[in-house]
């Protein structure tokens, strides 16, 4: 297999490109098996959300992914590459992003960039374009000279992403892209990989902002335990019902009258102890935005002493939350 | 896929460089280390020169007797020094980007295993070269002392640039062996000592297990000589049992130490007086002879008794019959140079196998990125 420049810099707008598909993904630390039965498939020219609690094995996942760690079973393709036996080939067809990484603190943004450019056998002079087109992009431009150790997180992270961009990668693996920037840059990563998508790159996520990934992703993949689970969709179903978060001054007034017209309510204990004693809130099930108006009328006609009504969560935060894993 | 690109590796030397050129007090070391060969050279000068003007000698002789002693300090003294630093210079380089989080990035890269390790194997040995190349006014001064040809500058040049790159390879291999960077630098200067403290220690130790019992030809005295006749004794073969140590069965231990190939390698100084006062010729001598052997015949004889004649001229002795044992003449240092380059080919390549991705087993207690 020989890469050469010319196949890595001009990445075809591919919607042909495979993206990436896991089958039956296995990978064990000792006694500790981190992934255990993965099946994913992320479309080219999709943003895929990867959702899980910590310690599910997304971290592993994306490394299975971006070539660092042979599978113990399974079979992998990114970009229609098998990372393992034709590792290159899918190296030179893969941005990743880890969660945590380093800078070389004492080149500037721009060297750190030249310098991955030339790491993946860029043309020299397409790598100073392809440089300087990306610290635009990420708005490092003012920093591109000064050395990495002024950047603050967010700036590093930025440099980040424009690092795993460099070589315009057909596949995007990001691991907690949005940790440590600020809403503006939250707001541009979301545009940019709404942007890649548009051109054909499959964009794998992951991260915990739930809400953020509901703007951007088109799927999402749920993991847990090292496994992927469908989760119950019973919180999202098809007439337009989802759970409402309702708080009142007194949650026994609230609770009394809920009872008193029959309503399905449970107790929420996301905010419980918030607000002044005696105070409260409660999730319910609601059809759409005018159940939510006539059950907001009803209560203030009961004398209920209302301070809240909104939706519990996002499409993603709901079924995150019925998955029926803990934490570990 | 483990090809190797002049392009690859000069990416990851550069950066290496870079980095180290940028974020360590580099200038200083270098400062550092001049003025350290600088006062070393001075002091040994001094010494070395106030004993020959002590011993009388006049000025042609006076260089022949200092001037070898003065280079033999100076070259130790460098590959003394660098022993000591280039350690520190590749030691750190692999575990040491794997703790800061930069190595995994580099790794997916297009970059192969082998461009990496030999790219920071090469930024390393750049390193520990500026240092020996700001030593090299010393040996120039050393060499004014005179009794040294000129090209023992070069070769001793050559051999240390060698020995700091097995080192730097040695140190390489350690970290990425080893998780944490302190463990990889105590595990490298352990090495480096093993080479030059331990060699001699196991070679002096392992005398008793290479001595043996034997028959030896003696040339001497005879028993039945009356040592109150004042006449020469008539000498004769006498076959004696004695401890012979066959250290041409150890001689490989003196072999593999730096500072012995480092004196091997270098050219014989040029006069024939030079004998004991070049440091650099004596090692090569006793290595050697080590390498030798015992010899068949001893005499015990010749020079022990001086006959004087009436006006107190010596008589000359009989011509003795044992065959003055010629020492090993062929070289030590290729065989020690070998060793050390094979100890370095196995850091190197220890280092590339850990760089290799994908990783079927993690080091213990290290996370991929």
């Amino acid at each position: 297999m020989s890469t050469t420049a010319d196949d890595v810099s001009h990445a075809p707008a591919a919607s042909t490109s495979p993206g990436i598909r896991v089958t039956g993904l296995h990978r064990s630390f000792g006694a500790v098996r981190a992934l255990d039965g993965v099946d994913l498939t992320a479309r080219a020219g999709a943003v895929t959300a990867l959702v899980g609690p910590n310690g599910s094995g997304k971290t592993a996942l994306l490394l299975v992914l971006a070539g660092l760690l042979v599978p113990d079973e399974g079979e992998v393709r990114v970009a229609g590459h098998d990372p393992v036996t034709d590792g290159p080939a899918a190296r030179a067809r893969t941005g990743w992003m880890p969660d945590a990484f380093g800078t070389w603190d004492s080149l500037t943004a721009r060297e750190v960039l030249l310098t991955f450019a030339a790491a993946y056998r860029l043309p020299r002079a397409t790598a100073v374009e392809r440089a300087a087109e990306l610290l635009e992009t990420v708005h490092l431009t003012e920093y591109a000279d000064r050395p990495a150790s002024v950047l603050s997180r967010g700036q590093k992270q930025r440099l980040g992403l424009a690092r795993a961009l460099v070589h315009d990668p057909d596949v995007l693996l990001l691991d907690e892209p949005a940790s440590g920037l600020d809403p503006r840059s939250r707001v541009d990563l979301r545009v940019l990989l709404r942007d890649l998508a548009s051109r054909g790159t499959t964009v794998l996520v992951s991260s915990h902002v739930l809400a953020e990934l509901d703007e951007m992703a088109d799927d999402a993949v749920f993991l847990s335990r090292g496994r992927t689970v469908v989760p119950e969709r019973s919180a999202a179903t098809g007439d337009g019902t989802r759970e409402w978060r309702l708080r009142a001054l007194s949650l026994e007034t609230l609770t009394t009258w809920l009872t008193s017209v029959g309503a399905r309510w449970r107790p929420d204990d996301l905010t419980a102890g918030d607000g002044p004693p005696g105070s409260g809130g409660v999730l319910l099930p609601v059809v759409g935005e005018e159940g939510a108006a006539r059950l907001l009328a009803d209560a203030v006609a009961a004398g209920v002493p209302m301070t809240g009504l909104a939706p519990a969560a996002g499409a993603l935060e709901r079924a995150y939350l019925t998955l029926e894993e803990e934490r570990r | 896929m483990s090809r190797m690109t002049w392009h690859g590796v000069r990416t990851v030397a550069l950066l290496e460089l870079r980095q180290r050129v940028r974020s360590t007090r580099w200038v200083v070391a270098l400062v550092v280390w001049f003025l350290v060969v600088g006062a070393i050279t001075a002091l040994t000068w001094a010494a070395i020169g106030g004993l020959g003007a002590g011993l009388g000698a006049t000025s042609g002789d006076d260089r022949v007797l200092t001037g070898p002693p003065i280079f033999g300090a100076v070259v130790f003294f460098v590959l003394f020094l660098g022993l000591l630093v280039s350690p520190t210079l590749s030691a750190t380089s692999v575990n040491g980007d794997r703790n800061a989080g930069t190595l995994a990035t580099l790794q997916v890269t297009l970059l192969s295993p082998v461009e990496i390790a030999v790219g920071k194997l090469l930024a390393a040995w750049v390193a520990a070269l500026a240092f020996l190349a700001v030593s090299v006014p010393f040996l120039v001064i050393a060499l004014a002392a005179g009794g040294v040809p000129v090209v023992s500058v070069v070769v001793c040049l050559v051999v240390l640039a060698l020995l700091l790159a097995v080192i730097c390879a040695i140190g390489l291999g350690f970290s990425a062996l080893s998780p944490r960077t302190s463990g990889s630098a105590v595990l490298t200067f352990l090495a480096v000592a093993g080479l030059t403290v331990l060699t001699p220690i196991v070679f002096a130790l392992s005398l008793p297990s290479v001595t043996t019992q034997e028959e030896v030809r003696v040339w001497t005295v005879p028993a039945t000589y009356d040592w109150e006749s004042g006449e020469p004794p008539e000498c004769e073969w006498q076959t004696q049992t004695m401890g012979v140590s066959h250290t041409e069965r150890t001689w490989w231990l003196l072999a593999a130490n730096p500072f012995v190939i480092l004196a091997d390698a270098a050219p014989q100084a040029r006069a024939e007086t030079a004998g004991v006062s070049d440091p650099l010729g004596a090692i090569r001598t006793a290595v050697r002879s080590a390498r030798t052997g015992p010899a068949a015949e001893q005499d015990w004889c010749t020079g022990t008794f001086v006959s004087l004649t009436a006006d107190g001229t010596a008589i000359d002795e009989p011509q003795s019959p044992v065959e003055v044992p010629e020492p090993d003449r062929s070289l030590v240092w290729p065989y020690g140079l070998a060793v050390n380059v094979l100890l370095g080919a196995i850091g190197l390549t220890v280092a590339i196998r850990r760089l290799s991705i994908p990783q079927r087993r993690l080091p213990r207690g290290t996370r991929v990125a």
